[in-house]
């Protein structure tokens, strides 16, 4: 194991009964990388991303995160990462003070560090005078922020991030992509899952495209231009090329019948 | 109205009703037939039972000449209670579905953006309402009486008495739309009002709603039924300016021979439904799309407070699972009826023997009596919330499952929160069981003892199972354990409550045996220190296994990690 990788997949296979979610899939991710991970609905991702985290058990394969097996060590691995899946469920029942001390706790962060942090970016994401407020009351947009808050709190060495711009206002969607940046002069790695095709190619250093359980294409932008032989196009055409989804006229023009 | 988009809009609501009975949501299919068993149960009930009471009375009006005319009025005088009755019932029913279906409102509110109208919109969420067991006990009652009108001569006032009766049923829900509608906005004024407040509002407010909704309920469906028929029957015509008993107007004026003024009764019926109807598609229309509004809790400067948990020596992290879980029972609505168990379980007996126990019952037996405050409601809600402390994660498991938690951390907060709650319940039970039951000092510490015993035993055995059968299925209702697995956890319970409890059962036979008979010999009283003890070996062994039990299903729990 390379102390250069913060994620590495081999030979990895998850079995949900009969669908085959994640085929033979082989993936090294560098330390300090802001890593994409981009395909279809149902092509693997969150499957892949959970698996990282030990939240999904491959059925064959080897998962190794920041030198740690995730098998063996899944607390180890989840103390050092910040997750923020799809659509995530918070404890509404709790105000968004009440849940970012909570989650402080659970890291085991020090009274004084939690208290600064949990103010300061519930200043920078603008959810100051809310935070008294159960969670029930908040609108997706502010509960996606206390869910990015929560990933970003205890300072992790690896980002896991499922859709994590999703309802957010633009303001504070250019912040979160700023502060990862920034998060990755530092050596943070982070790895994110999006459909947003142009806040793929604008925050992450390489792309991977997953099609039916597989990786599909992986590489900067440069190179997934050669490898879809569309030298001068952007993510988009590159992706719908790569997952042969570039029927868009014939299904529109059928739609439009 | 487009009885079409009625039909539609109720299809989706019973059928949400019906997924609540914890089917699997994956795959889901239902055969039409099955779908509506409790109508064709209610059906085939109500005609073995009319039945039944024909062949009874042709018997017995055999025998007897006089108990034909005797028969009659009695038939008569139920005939005439039946809307009432119906409308009294079906009232609770559903109110208790209404409650049951909370969580369900927000999956099905799409005739908010679907082209539906408020009527249909309020007429397919009345029908809804209706439907289930309010329907199936009204057809159960109509069916019956109908068979045994054919039998006493009575065809025509039976078939009145159900459409009466069905009229009722639909009454009774669309007074419980209305009360629905109105609750949710005056639940909305409240919390706006109440401020920081509002959280204790809302926890006591619906503790209180729960304990008079269900001392109601126990009222109607146990002994206070045949009372509150003979009221009725008595009653109705004293009271005929109240509408509720304008139905059963129509059927004592038809059957007094007062045509007349049953068609005046008949037409206020209906000008009174229509009415219902149409205050409810009004405030349907003004509230319908009403959101309370969002409580806060606290304002001010962020201070974390170091805890008291801490000091009774928990971590950090179990300090923090234990104060959000105590935070989860106290807001969640869906968690807070389980304080009403212990309440429940005192009151709904000690209302029923009030006066009589320490009168009749010999004073050895009376203390058999210490079990209904001492041991019932610590011990059931042991066991109510062992099975669901994992399961009321609902789909926020990932939380748990992406944390660094290990299952020793988990299972240790988790049950030291059911401990700790459960104590409570029998601390404060247990000080009203010595007051109004008045037991010697021995008795109280021994019943403190076992209580306290049950207490870690059956919380650990439903610990085990309910991280076993955990069911973090959140639509359309919170399920929380699968009804295999509470099923099991209850007989386990059981069990383990019975091998607890089993050294004294010598001790309380010998007991009684000697002062109700006191000429008996041979019959010695056993030492009750001796079961005591005995008793906490039980426990204990109980307690270690189980919690074994309950860190390896933590493990797998954890490992598997999927919601």
């Amino acid at each position: 194991m390379s102390e250069t990788w913060a994620v590495e997949l081999k030979s990895v296979v998850k079995r949900y009964n009969e669908i085959l979610a994640v085929d033979q899939v082989d993936l090294t991710i560098k330390r300090g990388e802001i890593f994409g991970l981009l395909g279809p609905n149902g092509s693997g991702k969150s499957t892949t991303l959970k698996m990282l985290l030990g939240l999904v058990q491959p059925n064959s394969g080897f998962v190794n995160v920041l030198g740690v097996d995730v098998k063996k060590e899944p607390v180890t691995v989840k103390q050092v990462v910040g997750y923020v899946p799809e659509s995530p469920r918070l404890y509404e029942f709790l105000t968004g003070l009440e849940y970012l001390d909570f989650i402080g706790d659970i890291y085991g962060m020090q009274t004084a560090e939690k208290k600064n942090r949990i103010i300061e970016y519930l200043k920078a994401l603008q959810l100051e005078g809310r935070e008294g407020d159960m969670i029930s009351g908040y609108s997706e947009g502010m509960k996606q922020k206390i869910a990015l808050i929560s990933a970003f709190l205890h300072r992790p060495k690896l980002l896991i991030l499922d859709e994590p711009l999703s309802a957010l206002d633009p303001r504070s969607a250019r912040i979160i992509k700023d502060f990862l940046h920034q998060l990755k002069t530092q050596g943070v790695t982070t790895i994110m899952s999006t459909h947003v095709l142009e806040i793929a190619q604008a925050v992450c250093d390489r792309i991977g495209i997953m099609y039916q359980g597989r990786i599909l294409a992986l590489g900067d932008m440069k190179e997934l231009r050669q490898m879809a032989k569309l030298p001068d196009s952007g993510l988009e055409d590159i992706f719908l090329k790569l997952t042969g989804t570039d029927d868009i006229r014939a299904v529109v023009e059928e739609l439009l019948k | 109205m487009n009885w079409k988009n009625v039909l539609s809009l109720m299809r989706v609501e019973r059928k949400a009703g019906r997924l609540i009975r914890g089917r699997k949501l994956t795959r889901y299919r239902e055969s039409g037939f099955l779908a509506y068993w409790p109508y064709w149960v209610g059906l085939a009930l109500g005609i073995v039972a009319g039945l039944l009471a024909g062949i009874v009375y042709n018997f017995a009006s055999a025998a007897d000449p006089e108990i034909f005319t005797l028969f009659q009025q009695g038939a008569l005088s139920i005939f005439i209670s039946m809307p009432t009755l119906v409308l009294v019932y079906s009232l609770v029913f559903t109110t208790m579905q209404q409650i049951q279906r909370s969580g369900v409102r927000a999956s099905s509110q799409v005739p908010y953006w679907l082209p539906v109208t408020w009527q249909e919109h309020t007429l397919a969420s009345i029908l809804a309402s209706l439907m289930g067991f309010p329907l199936a006990s009204v057809v159960f009652i109509t069916s019956a009486i109908t068979i045994l009108s054919v039998f006493i001569s009575q065809v025509l006032p039976a078939v009145m008495a159900s459409l009466a009766a069905f009229a009722a049923a639909f009454m009774a829900s669309a007074i419980t739309e209305i009360l629905r509608i109105l609750q949710v906005r005056f639940i909305g004024a409240v919390y706006k009002s109440s401020g920081r407040a509002a959280v204790w509002v809302r926890f006591i407010g619906s503790l209180l709603f729960f304990l008079v909704f269900y001392i109601v309920y126990f009222y109607v469906t146990s002994g206070g039924a045949v009372t509150f028929i003979q009221t009725i029957a008595s009653a109705q015509t004293a009271a005929w300016f109240i509408p509720f008993v304008w139905l059963g107007m129509i059927l004592y004026s038809f059957t007094s021979g007062l045509l007349l003024q049953g068609f005046i009764f008949l037409a206020l019926s209906i000008l009174f439904i229509a009415g219902l109807f149409y205050i409810a598609t009004l405030l349907n229309r003004r509230f319908g799309l009403y959101e309370p509004p969002a409580i806060t809790i606290s304002r001010g400067v962020y201070a974390p407070r170091a805890g008291f948990l801490g000091k009774l020596g928990f971590s950090t992290v179990e300090a923090s699972l234990i104060r959000k879980d105590l935070r989860a029972f106290t807001r969640r609505r869906e968690l807070m009826t389980i304080f009403i168990v212990p309440i429940v379980v005192i009151l709904v007996p000690l209302m029923q023997s009030f006066g009589q126990t320490n009168a009749a019952i010999p004073p050895q037996v009376s203390v058999l009596m210490l079990a209904l405050p001492f041991l019932f409601p610590a011990s059931i809600m042991a066991m109510s919330l062992g099975s669901l402390m994992i399961g009321e994660e609902g789909q926020a498991v990932w939380r748990i499952y992406a944390s660094p938690i290990s299952a020793n951390t988990l299972v240790k907060s988790k049950y030291s929160f059911i401990i700790f709650f459960s104590i409570i319940v029998l601390a404060i039970t247990g000080i009203f069981g010595f007051l109004v039951y008045g037991p010697s000092l021995q008795a109280t510490i021994m019943a403190y003892c076992e209580a306290v015993f049950l207490v870690f035993a059956l919380g650990a055995v439903s610990l085990s199972n309910g991280i076993r059968g955990a069911d973090f299925t959140e639509t359309p209702r919170p399920r929380m354990i699968r009804l295999s697995w509470s099923l099991i956890n209850l007989g386990a319970c059981l069990l383990a409550g019975v091998a607890i409890l089993a050294p004294f059962f010598p001790y309380a036979l010998s007991s009684i045996l000697s002062e109700v008979m006191p000429g008996l010999t041979g019959v010695a009283v056993l030492d009750p220190l001796l079961a005591l003890v005995v008793s906490a070996v039980i426990a204990i062994i109980l307690t270690v296994v189980f919690y074994r039990i309950a860190l390896k299903n933590a493990r797998e729990l954890l490992a598997k990690a999927e919601i």
